[in-house]
């Protein structure tokens, strides 16, 4: 049944945005994350991707969340001599995430499960008047 | 003489399973809404010929075979096989995505009613029938 089908790919929708959330609840939450030593990396900046997925046994094109990668930017450098992280010049590498961005992101995530829970809604209704013409 | 040969039930039945088919179109579109390169696709609407009562050029149907003279042709499920459409949209965003979600929100919209009203019209048809037949 198509109703199904289009359950189906609305809940892969819901899914890939909600891990997309996920990655960016991980760089909000990271945004400050200094190494311990002057020669190590802070926490670098994962950037979500999605991709096209044939499902066979539906024979329906899902969305699915594809391989998280890093964002390749230069780190943030901050002067605090007194950190156990800075360098000789007193520079210390603080996370490429910029919180503006992430809330940008966010709410393009949000935008974007709103819009399938829509989906989701008109489906089930149309499903329901299915089932009326049964009940008339 | 099955109920589904009634020109017009078929007739509703036609569209109704468009709308079906175009939902899930729909729910591809806007799961893809975030995915790279993807464009959006719509289905084309169902052509009804003039003086045939179904919409035998948009719909193939496949019947049961009758080899004996008592058999009755049946009718079997028949996939409906209705043109995907693919319209250049108004905005491709860098990462060459063309689904504006907005436009997506609108045609679910105008789906729902359209299958609303196509299965009010099923409902009426079929108290029709219920009249014909004395019941009250």
């Amino acid at each position: 049944m198509d109703f199904m089908k289009t359950l189906a790919i609305a809940a892969s929708g819901l899914r890939a945005q909600a891990g997309r959330m996920r990655i960016i609840s991980e760089n909000i939450a990271n945004a400050d994350s200094t190494p311990s030593s002057p020669s190590a990396n802070p926490y670098r900046r994962k950037v979500p991707t999605f991709h096209t997925e044939l499902d066979r046994s539906l024979g329906v094109q899902l969305v699915e969340l594809g391989k998280v990668q890093t964002d390749q930017s230069d780190f943030r450098l901050k002067y605090e001599p007194g950190h156990p992280a800075a360098d000789k010049n007193g520079n210390v590498k603080y996370p490429n995430v910029n919180s503006l961005v992430e809330m940008a992101d966010m709410r393009e995530a949000q935008r974007s499960y709103e819009a399938n829970i829509n989906v989701v809604t008109a489906t089930r209704r149309m499903l329901m008047r299915t089932i009326d013409i049964l009940r008339a | 003489m099955a109920i589904t040969d009634i020109p017009i039930l078929s007739m509703l039945r036609t569209r109704l399973q468009w709308a079906q088919e175009r939902q899930r179109v729909l729910a591809e579109n806007v799961a893809n809404a975030d995915t790279p390169r993807y464009q959006a696709h719509d289905l084309a609407p169902p052509k009804f010929e003039v003086t045939g009562g179904a919409a035998s050029t948009a719909v193939s149907t496949v019947a049961l075979a009758t080899t004996e003279p008592g058999h009755m042709s049946g009718f079997g499920a028949s996939p409906a096989q209705f043109r995907s459409e693919r319209k250049p949209s108004y905005e491709v965003r860098p990462t060459g995505n063309a689904v504006n979600i907005e436009e997506e929100m609108m045609k679910v919209a105008a789906n729902q009613m359209d299958y609303q009203a196509a299965s009010a019209v099923y409902m009426r048809s079929l108290s029709l029938i219920k009249t014909a037949l004395g019941k009250k």
